[in-house]
């Protein structure tokens, strides 16, 4: 990434690492000694409000509990496109208007969708709060959905999803997806892509709204310069009318452990560099062991400078700049990751092999879980410092049900993992030998050295 | 913010992000007086310090007066090289104590490196931040640069190199700026070329060290929950014994040669997406007239209700997304609209609403609901940039070695306020002209000739 004028172009660690590590450290902090508090309307939408009187501003997020995931089978990208117009006009308003209004007063309105939840965001000053809950009512209960609107977000939609195929490190991370996820629901990219974006049709986008943004499927969370009280009061004001409706179960699909390493090499004898993702399936953002096997995983490949495939893939072999393993943290069944950008990938590959194996043989050393175990309680004043970050701490733990005190009890539940816990994680969440593995570079099997892989042509 | 970043994938994103808000908001100047406090050790050291209790956290960083505006041809990406490698060795310190005494106290560092300086930060709890005034401290004045080192660092940095090798975008942008800036040394990446990144040696990191790192060459700054006076003694203890002797920054304001008709490049690679990018030389922010620069950009290409995205997104349906603005650079600059076409063929057609909206802007005044909406847009980046005692840090450093003082930090919007339409209109008749103007496009090398 570079800036022309001002460059920032290069820091030593991988910025998607530092963000990574933050977001898992935005669920330490302690609402319960916070002023977090959760009210529902009479409608049953949930309220979470965290007031921070720092600062004369205000985020408020409409959450619905139904994403990408959801998204119609043929027609990914159909949450992501109706997140995005909602902010693009109402009945009384057209999209031009909404955001003449908003940049007119310097806010910021947007919509977005994930695998497991969609929504819109709006930033405001306080001073503007209120018409800012105006445009927010008026957009959840009053979309147009208008198709001017509707054609100029599929053309900004489909440029992306073409880009994703001019960038190596995310083509490769599709690729992977559609391995790992096949048919599963997480195997449809969020935002759509070139053959799923063009089916999108008004009536897709009226569907999923009626059928999932529905009061009882969807929370509020609001953090800033506000009053809990006279905030639920101007909710119900603008949303108390919103009617709840039943929302569809959602079937899940099992993922398929692979029997060995399967390979799909992508030759791009135009790159200087090789591009590699593996892994398999992984746990649930739920599963009562999901903290111990990320405290495991970060000890493995939690930083590309300290965690044990940074110190030999980078530091000690010079290797890569950036190398790291991870646990999705999804509502379903997420992936355990390992990546790398090497010109070198059989050593690279043979690295991480075989120090992912040494995890799951051996497991992790005692000093080794107390850093990690420092690492975690230690960070933990951090989560105060951003009002985004305490939003997204609320966000999660209410979309994954943690519970009100789960934050504050997080902490001690970090220094409860045992070495014991560790260790038995790594033998039962990661599978060495058996991963769906992405390479993507200018080279061919030979020169990767794999033996025992099945390629996939 | 007037610069969309593109990429997600990128080392720099987030930190670049940050770079715009940096210059683009400030902190509501109504009690930033009370918050700020600035020292001068003996040794040149200058300490800016800014109080925010809010939360028990301290974000420590130090900021050196050098970047890839001070390589010499040969050498570009120097600094970056020498920024990862000050990580490694000191006299105290040996390789990975660094990150293994942040993580283990449950911090957050890292280091980058601009045009105009090079960074390093720790966000500690406040009762640990003493440690980053050590870490600094050491780094500042006692590093080491083993060969056996530097080696495995140098292969680090080439596999960075590469990342950017193998991102078409990212080649668009560095010639692009190579091609619009003939002579002044912006023109060249941060990372540096990739020739130059394969020869670094470790003598001349040793050199470039030894010549810019020192306290008279560097500003401390400390962000959070702290008291200034403890500050101040600790950076004393600290910092108070090293030598500080000042660097003199060699000065290419005025260095480019005029352009006297428009410059055109473009770059064929498998992509699926087009891009283009016009660059227009205006002045830097030592002119006053960047302000108005400022406000030109916001009118013509900052959001959705801007002038170019209006006439190319939603009016003519031409592209998918469009940005412009002037950069913050201490030297004269470019103002630069980003485009992405909706296809390539329409990219002439593009070419010509860009200019003719840039026409429209030389010739007809800004309304001012058109001046307000700036206006109220930098309010607004205020308080929002308020709110990451990191990112108020980035502002007071970036804005004391741009501009000379932090209170440029306070003093943006009143600048902001006092342009009239006037100032902008003969802005963009002065500067964003044809014969001024570098065109770089980004095209697929499959369906071109």
């Amino acid at each position: 990434m570079r800036h022309f004028r001002l460059q920032i172009s290069d820091c030593r660690l991988p910025a998607p690492l530092c963000l990574l590590a933050l977001g898992f450290c935005l669920l330490t902090s302690p609402l319960s000694a916070l002023p977090l508090y959760r009210d529902s309307l009479s409608n049953g939408l949930v309220i979470l409000t965290y007031e921070d009187h720092r600062l004369p501003t205000a985020v408020v997020s409409l959450v619905c509990r139904s994403g990408a995931a959801c998204d119609p089978r043929d027609k990914a990208g159909t949450a992501a496109m109706m997140a995005d117009l909602l902010t693009r006009g109402t009945a009384t308003m057209s999209g031009d208007s909404v955001k003449s209004i908003v940049e007119f007063l310097g806010a910021g309105f947007s919509g977005s969708a994930t695998d497991d939840n969609c929504g819109i965001d709006i930033r405001t000053l306080t001073k503007d709060l209120g018409t800012a809950l105006d445009l927010m009512a008026d957009a959840v209960l009053h979309p147009t959905f208008a198709q001017r609107e509707m054609e100029i977000a599929r053309s900004r939609m489909m440029s992306d999803a073409r880009g994703i195929f001019d960038d190596p490190g995310s083509e490769v991370t599709v690729e992977f997806g559609k391995l790992l996820y096949g048919d599963h629901p997480y195997g449809r990219l969020g935002s759509g892509d070139t053959t799923s974006i063009p089916l999108i049709r008004r009536e897709d986008i009226v569907a999923f709204h009626s059928t999932y943004f529905r009061p009882n499927n969807c929370y509020v969370v609001a953090v800033g310069d506000i009053k809990r009280k006279d905030f639920v009061a101007e909710l119900e004001k603008r949303l108390g009318a919103w009617t709840p409706t039943p929302v569809p179960a959602f079937t899940e699909t099992p993922l398929t452990m692979p029997d060995r390493i399967r390979v799909k090499l992508i030759t791009r004898k135009d790159m200087n560099q090789t591009y590699v993702e593996f892994g398999h399936p992984g746990i649930r953002a739920t599963d009562a062991d999901m903290i111990t096997t990320r405290l495991m995983s970060y000890i493995l490949g939690g930083s590309a400078m300290s965690s044990r495939l940074g110190i030999s893939v980078r530091e000690e072999a010079g290797l890569a700049y950036d190398v790291r393993c991870w646990y999705d943290r999804n509502r379903l069944e997420g992936a355990f990751h390992a990546t790398v950008q090497t010109a070198k990938p059989k050593e690279a590959i043979a690295l991480m092999l075989r120090d992912i194996k040494l995890m799951c043989d051996s497991g992790a050393t005692k000093k080794e879980l107390e850093k990690a175990h420092n690492y975690y309680t230690g960070s933990f004043p951090l989560t105060y410092a951003s009002t985004r970050g305490k939003l997204g701490q609320v966000q999660t733990m209410e979309l994954y049900g943690y519970g009100m005190d789960w934050l504050d009890k997080f902490p001690d539940r970090i220094r409860a993992v045992t070495l014991e816990a560790v260790n038995k994680a790594a033998r039962e969440h990661i599978s060495p030998g058996r991963y769906w593995m992405v390479i993507l570079g200018p080279v061919t099997k030979e020169d990767l050295g794999l033996t025992d892989v099945e390629w996939i042509e | 913010m007037k610069h969309t970043a593109y990429g997600t994938r990128y080392s720099a994103f987030g930190l670049a992000l940050l770079a715009f808000l940096a210059v683009f908001t400030s902190a509501p100047a109504s009690d930033l007086e009370s918050r700020v406090f600035e020292y001068d050790l003996k040794n040149g050291l200058h300490i800016i310090v800014y109080v925010d209790s809010s939360a028990p956290v301290v974000s420590t960083s130090a900021w050196y007066k050098v970047g890839s505006y001070d390589e010499p041809l040969g050498h570009t990406g120097l600094s970056h090289m020498l920024e990862h490698l000050t990580f490694k060795h000191t006299d105290i310190y040996k390789p990975g104590d660094f990150d293994r005494i942040v993580d283990s106290a449950g911090g957050n560092n890292n280091g980058f490196t601009s045009t105009y300086f090079t960074a390093y930060y720790e966000d500690f709890a406040k009762d640990r931040y003493e440690m980053a005034m050590k870490i600094e401290a050491a780094r500042m004045g006692k590093c080491v640069f083993p060969d056996s080192e530097f080696e495995s660092e140098h292969q680090v940095v080439s596999e960075e190199r590469r990342l950017h090798d193998n991102y078409p975008a990212g080649e668009l942008w560095e010639q692009f700026g190579a091609t619009a800036q003939l002579v002044n040394p912006e023109r060249n990446p941060t990372i540096g070329w990739s020739d130059d990144v394969r020869n670094f040696t470790v003598k001349a990191v040793r050199d470039w060290y030894t010549r810019h790192y020192n306290p008279a060459n560097a500003v401390l700054v400390v962000s959070g929950d702290v008291r200034p006076e403890d500050v101040k003694a600790k950076a004393e203890e600290h910092f108070g014994k090293l030598k500080g002797t000042p660097v003199e920054r060699r000065s290419y304001y005025d260095v480019e040669p005029k352009q006297n008709g428009e410059r055109r490049i473009t770059i064929r690679k498998r992509v699926r997406v087009p891009n283009l990018l016009i660059g227009y030389h205006v002045p830097g922010v030592r002119d006053s007239a960047w302000y108005a620069g400022e406000v030109a950009g916001g009118i013509i290409g900052g959001g959705e209700t801007s002038r170019l995205y209006k006439k190319l997104v939603t009016e003519l349906g031409l592209a998918t997304g469009v940005w412009g603005g002037a950069g913050v650079s201490r030297d004269p600059s470019l103002f630069q609209v980003g485009v992405t076409p909706k296809a390539e063929s329409l990219i002439p057609r593009i070419e010509q609403v860009v200019q003719s909206e840039l026409d429209r802007a030389a010739t007809e005044l800004a309304t001012e609901r058109e001046l307000q909406q700036v206006r109220n847009q930098v309010l607004a980046g205020q308080a929002f940039g308020r709110d990451n005692l990191f990112g108020m840090a980035y502002r007071l450093a970036s804005n004391y070695i741009l501009f000379g003082t932090w209170r440029q930090v306070t003093d943006y919007p009143e600048h902001i306020n006092r342009v009239t339409a006037e100032q902008v209109r003969d802005y963009c008749r002065t500067y964003l002209t044809p014969e001024n103007r570098t065109t770089g496009i980004l095209v697929s090398a499959k369906e071109s000739k």
